[in-house]
């Protein structure tokens, strides 16, 4: 079975702008706590 | 838990919790209306019986067209919704195709969501090309081959991550095509983190 390419500079990259993303769903998440008084 | 690995399909019997349900009930629309999804990252190891909460499922979608994406979002708007943005147009043109993902919740409820994203390079390609068949419950999920995940999560590397590795391995190892894992472990660069954590 043929492997894809794997770049690890690029996945790294990847790994940190998909972590940044789940910081930001994080805060609109307690956001949206906070607007349903859930907190 | 009871599991079968077949050439190909996994079956998979156990009680289903709400995140199997979220997860079970999703997959059917897509499904049911044709688009190739994989599901990838922590859930792989909670559908093989792994312990542990997650408030969001990752999920590669086959690269759509805008008029199936259209399609998609108005089969999904019954009973879920975009959390970030409500026009589609902005999901697909701004998010999806500039490599972010859209998520999708339950009317109302924001977690557990659904991070779906396409395809951004050889190995998402790859990871839809070879998803393997679930049977879970009789219900059908298409998941990464766990050759590919182990390494992966090693290579993301936080705790959970590498638990979720962990799991993976310690409980599929006998049924796994080793030499396709030891390639991917060489092309993660993870030989060191695997002989650390999972041998």
């Amino acid at each position: 079975m043929k492997l894809p390419k794997i770049d690890l500079e690029e996945l790294t990259k990847f790994k940190e702008k998909n972590f940044k993303e789940r910081l930001e769903f994080i805060e609109f998440y307690t956001d949206w706590l906070k607007k349903k008084n859930k907190l | 838990m009871n599991f079968k690995i077949f050439q190909d399909k996994i079956v998979i019997d156990r009680v289903a919790n709400e995140l199997d349900d979220f997860v079970i009930r999703f997959c059917d629309i897509l499904n049911k209306i044709r688009i190739n999804y994989v599901i990838v990252s922590g859930y792989v190891s909670i559908l093989f019986g792994r312990s542990r909460l997650s408030e969001d499922v990752d999920l590669l979608l086959e690269k759509i067209n805008f008029d199936d994406f259209r399609k998609l979002w108005n089969s999904l708007s019954g009973g879920y919704e975009c959390i970030q943005i409500k026009a589609p147009e902005i999901a697909y043109q701004d998010y999806l195709m500039e490599n972010t993902a859209i998520r999708f919740c339950r009317k109302g409820q924001v977690i557990p969501n659904f991070e779906i994203k396409f395809p951004k390079d050889e190995i998402d390609l790859w990871t839809i090309e070879h998803r393997q068949l679930v049977l879970f419950n009789k219900n059908i999920l298409y998941i990464s081959p766990i050759e590919l995940q182990i390494p992966f999560k090693l290579f993301l590397g936080s705790e959970k991550d590498i638990e979720d590795a962990k799991h993976l391995y310690s409980l599929l190892r006998k049924y796994l095509n080793i030499e396709l894992l030891n390639k991917f472990i060489n092309a993660f660069n993870m030989n060191e983190g695997f002989d650390r954590y999972l041998k």
